[in-house]
């Protein structure tokens, strides 16, 4: 039994040891052992489990729970062999980062009440039910049109996920062929989730995953369109927006599209890089966000003759400062859970994003309300909450790839320019942005890609390449000479110049469907009877106008 | 017209900077896609939003 167990020791070092050679290479040299015997069947077998005696007697302390006896056998005559110990370490590293991404995707997914509460908040009292309905019914509608279409485009070619198993059936990728290189331009594999293979396991923890980022793009364009917007033209703006525009930047950022394959066709770093989403998921709701926004007009009241912008005050400062804290919560799903497992690749470094992300969102709101404060003597509350949320949209894409100090750097930024942003926004593009969502999400999205070209350490180590080009990402101040910051910008490019004009053309569209404007009788009234049909306070005195 | 002349100049920001990939020396590669971007900011601030500024609802009084 003695020697049973020691050489199933010996078998688990061995494992260990084909796992992790990197780290034992940082290890003092031992002094030589003797030659391990080599590790037979028998010996697995005959592995020491507890006695259904003692088990029957219950395991307080935990030490009978979990032994040799838990491995799964693919003979039950034979018992367990080498082959099968070694199966079960495999499904132990890929159970750790299904339920890591599983985990860290509820998470995201909760991000939901928070820009529901955040952006209620910000509106006043009579137009809450239909904020609120806009907030809930996104999760529904977006879901809706990605289980469709958009996870397929996005992700149908996107092809081995190493951490979670493979992903084999996502193989498909259209591509041209543009100076001479490939460029992948949308996945085909994924429709409905069943669609070539792709009822799989590891294609359903990514599809969770990714669903809720993308339903966090949908959310963001809410928020600058409230208290304006008609619900049904919301419903098909949403769609469209779940179903191609997210997705297809979504693929060519990470679904070995055009934009990851910058580094491999053109030398320039390692394609264009967003960790978590600065640019896929908050530049594409931001940008979204400005191109509706631009098309509804201000609400009534905001801005008089002159031009003069009036402040239409938030109804419930209580619930956006507590739904920020929401999101900040949520976000802690966001960036770490992007390694898409704890386990294997550098996924250790979730404890590093996990730090970046929460540094970055404190600088932000720090610098926010400092500016703030200096600018108009008061620390502005919904400004503080708005920079914490810039902090955290600009660490999403570098959380990845950058150091704390550069975190707290990024988040400072971010934090100074959200302010700016929203008085630009207001003041000289006279866009009403209730909620600051196009300075938060678009100005800070593509501040936080940029930064990945100035700022990433050229430290992190995700299986020894990214983007399929061996080595780290590095960034201009790191050494890089300049490539990578040019596939950022490039990724920039398209956001601004691409994603805009998708999104302004699907919603000139909905505008001459359905109209994208309420009637102005409506807008004054608030929208929860007109649009809703119930107030969101009915034992409220509300104001018509404001 | 002049939201199709905006949405145009916009979609030709990006086209200018996707052609910066078909240059070699990376100085010329940036600085063609910063110009890239300028044209589309343009094409979003000075004509798209300037289109519907025009027509403002708080310039009707």
């Amino acid at each position: 039994m003695k020697i049973a167990s020691r050489t199933l020791l010996t078998l688990c070092f061995g494992v260990l040891c084909c796992w992790a050679p990197l780290s034992l290479a940082q290890t003092p040299a031992a002094t030589p052992a003797a030659v391990p015997k080599a590790v037979t069947d028998a010996d697995v077998a005959g592995a020491p489990v507890p006695s259904a005696d003692a088990r029957s007697k219950g395991d307080p302390d935990g030490s009978l729970t979990g032994t040799a006896s838990d491995i799964a056998v693919t003979d039950a005559k034979k018992g367990a062999t080498i082959g099968d110990l070694v199966n079960q370490v495999g499904q132990n590293k890929i159970a750790i980062n299904f339920v890591w991404t599983l985990v860290a995707g509820f998470l995201v997914m909760f991000m939901q009440a928070g820009f529901a509460i955040v952006e209620t908040g910000l509106c006043r009292a009579k137009n809450a039910n239909h904020t609120m309905m806009m907030n809930f019914m996104v999760y529904g509608v977006g879901m809706l049109a990605y289980w469709l279409i958009g996870f397929a485009i996005q992700m149908g070619g996107v092809g081995a996920v190493a951490n979670l198993g493979g992903t084999p059936p996502l193989n498909a990728e259209h591509v041209i062929t543009l100076f001479g290189k490939p460029f992948g331009i949308f996945g085909q594999s994924g429709l409905f989730l069943v669609h070539r293979g792709t009822y799989d396991v590891s294609v359903m923890v990514l599809f969770l995953f990714q669903m809720v980022f993308m339903d966090t793009t949908t959310t963001i364009v809410t928020g600058s369109a409230c208290e304006r917007w008609k619900y049904a033209a919301f419903i098909i703006s949403t769609f469209l927006l779940g179903a191609f525009t997210y997705p297809l930047f979504a693929n060519w950022a990470w679904g070995g599209g055009w934009l990851a394959n910058l580094g491999t066709n053109f030398g320039l770093g390692k394609g264009y890089c967003d960790f978590a989403g600065s640019g896929v998921v908050h530049s594409v709701g931001g940008i979204t966000a400005l191109a509706v926004a631009m098309m509804l007009g201000p609400r009534i009241g905001k801005y008089e003759r002159t031009g003069k912008s009036n402040a239409i005050l938030a109804h419930d400062i209580v619930i956006v400062l507590t739904g920020c804290f929401i999101l900040a919560f949520g976000w802690f799903g966001f960036n770490p859970g992007s390694t898409l497992g704890a386990s294997g690749n550098g996924s250790l470094r979730i404890g590093s994003i996990a730090v970046n992300t929460m540094l970055a969102g404190m600088s932000g709101s720090f610098a926010a309300m400092l500016y703030m404060w200096i600018r108009y003597n008061k620390p502005d509350a919904s400004m503080s909450g708005n920079g914490l949320l810039a902090g955290l949209v600009a660490i999403t894409a570098p959380s990845g790839f950058v150091n704390p100090v550069a975190s707290v750097i990024i988040g400072l930024i971010a934090g100074v320019l959200v302010c700016i942003s929203v008085e630009f926004v207001d003041r000289v593009m006279k866009i009403d942005d209730p909620v600051g969502a196009i300075s938060v999400h678009g100005a800070n999205g593509l501040w936080g890609v940029i930064s990945i070209g100035l700022f990433a350490d050229g430290k992190s180590n995700y299986g020894g390449s990214w983007n399929g080009v061996a080595g780290s990402v590095t960034g201009l101040f790191y050494g890089d000479s300049g490539g990578q910051l040019i596939a950022q910008l490039l990724g920039v490019a398209t956001l601004v110049g691409f994603v805009f004009t998708l999104s302004f053309v699907f919603n000139l569209f909905v505008d001459w469907m359905v109209g994208q404007r309420v009637s102005a009788k409506s807008e004054l009234e608030g929208l929860d009877l007109p649009e809703m049909g119930a107030l969101g306070y009915p034992e409220f005195e509300l104001k018509a106008e404001m | 017209m002049m939201i199709l002349v905006g949405i145009l100049v916009t979609l030709s920001g990006f086209v200018i900077s996707v052609l910066s990939l078909a240059l070699s020396s990376n100085g010329t590669r940036l600085a063609v896609v910063v110009l890239g971007i300028a044209v589309s900011l343009f094409g979003i601030m000075g004509i798209l939003n300037r289109a519907y500024l025009k027509n403002a609802i708080w310039k009707k009084g």
